[in-house]
């Protein structure tokens, strides 16, 4: 189970887990999403759960849910410099659409 | 094998004809043998016709899409009759085609848009039973090429507001005897554990759970699982009956946004013959956003 495997790091935004053979980057705000497909992400070049998500036009867009890292060819480190990057994106969302009050 | 294929399309006549309306139905058999043509038009609704009737629909069909074309453009509403008038001429429909409709989703826009064909006076109108869903799994034909149509004229009904349900109709049917109100919502968003999937993260509410008294019916349990089809009207019966929902009551159907519960209407009203069904699309995205709306959970 997913759920069950030992977090090696999170942040607002994400976890990494420690699977078997893959460090598992994922994103929480796409929680309880249902994972459609599992297939090559090609931004980062590794598998991926994906699921879709609706937008106001009732429009679906894939949206990765959490990625397989192989732990034959990356480190935790490399895997950091994308939870971080997610990190960012999502934390300028914030700041954009509920910014903090004792700004 | 031609006797079990005869045997199978026998049962399913059958089954077709014992609904209360009959003739609001056809199945994807008679669809690929009765194409479109000038008094009968085939139209596609989609949530999502970038990954529906943009990848490939049934010849000659045309395409509703249900945010853009059924819906106002800046209230929340459903389109006027002047709007509707226009969006049938758009789709070469006269006040007398034979209209069919069928869509993504389990067909719940394609219902949604029944609806509203309905409020406007459509008379001739049917909806394909399993709708892509069906068709997909019989492996039939899609095209991408969109028909065209010659120029046609349509004068709309004035809005039958007898099939619609308001807000102000919902909270005056709470606690009467002679009202019922179908939740066909998921039990999770019935009992306020989710206001929304997180596949649909416009259509949140401020508070969870249900109108006070409804009955929790979810739209599945008039499907097949398996192809989309509606179930047989002993099975109908059967999903509704026991829990108070019964021909002699004024019905109200809910659901999210309205799309479901045109589902559930239609069943109620078409395939079981209920006198007095109306959908309330102002749904919970209405009701449990509303300042002091009773809410149970």
């Amino acid at each position: 189970m997913l759920l069950d495997l030992p977090v090696l790091q999170k942040g607002s935004f994400y976890f990494i887990k420690d699977g078997k053979t893959d460090l598992i980057l994922e994103d929480n705000t796409k929680r309880g999403l249902e994972i459609k497909e599992t297939s090559l992400d090609e931004t980062l070049n590794v598998q991926a759960d994906k699921g879709m998500i609706h937008d106001m036009d009732g429009i679906g867009h894939w949206v990765v849910i959490r990625w397989y890292f192989s732990k034959d060819s990356f480190e935790l480190s490399q895997v950091v410099i994308h939870a971080e990057a997610l990190e960012e994106k999502y934390t300028k969302l914030r700041e954009l659409t509920c910014p903090d009050d004792g700004d | 094998m031609i006797l079990g294929k005869t045997i199978k399309y026998a049962r399913k006549f059958v089954q077709i004809m014992s609904y209360a309306h009959p003739e609001v139905l056809v199945d994807t058999e008679w669809i690929s043998q009765n194409p479109p043509n000038e008094n009968r038009k085939l139209v596609e609704v989609d949530y999502d016709p970038v990954n529906g009737y943009q990848k490939g629909h049934i010849k000659g069909a045309s395409l509703i899409w249900w945010k853009r074309d059924i819906n106002d453009p800046v209230t929340r509403d459903i389109i006027s009759k002047k709007e509707f008038e226009a969006l049938m001429i758009k789709n070469g429909i006269t006040a007398d085609t034979e209209v069919i409709l069928y869509g993504d989703f389990n067909n719940w826009f394609a219902a949604f848009v029944f609806w509203v064909f309905k409020i406007y006076g459509h008379e001739n109108l049917k909806i394909m039973n399993g709708g892509r869903k069906k068709w997909e799994l019989e492996s039939k034909d899609y095209t991408t090429d969109e028909p065209q149509f010659s120029s046609v004229n349509y004068i709309a009904q004035p809005p039958d507001e007898g099939l619609r349900a308001y807000l102000f109709d919902v909270s005056r049917s709470l606690g009467k005897e002679d009202s019922v109100l179908v939740d066909v919502r998921s039990p999770a968003e019935f009992t306020g554990q989710i206001t929304a999937p997180p596949e649909y993260p416009m259509e949140h509410a401020q508070r969870g759970g249900h109108i006070p008294d409804a009955n929790n019916i979810p739209w599945a349990t008039a499907v097949n699982d398996a192809d989309g089809t509606f179930k047989t009207v002993d099975e109908l019966k059967q999903n509704y009956e026991p829990k108070g929902v019964t021909p002699d009551k004024d019905v109200i159907c809910y659901c999210r946004i309205g799309e479901r519960s045109s589902h559930s209407w239609f069943v109620l009203k078409y395939l079981l013959g209920y006198p007095r069904v109306r959908n309330y699309d102002g749904s919970w995205t209405e009701w449990g956003n509303m300042i002091g709306n009773p809410v149970e959970k």
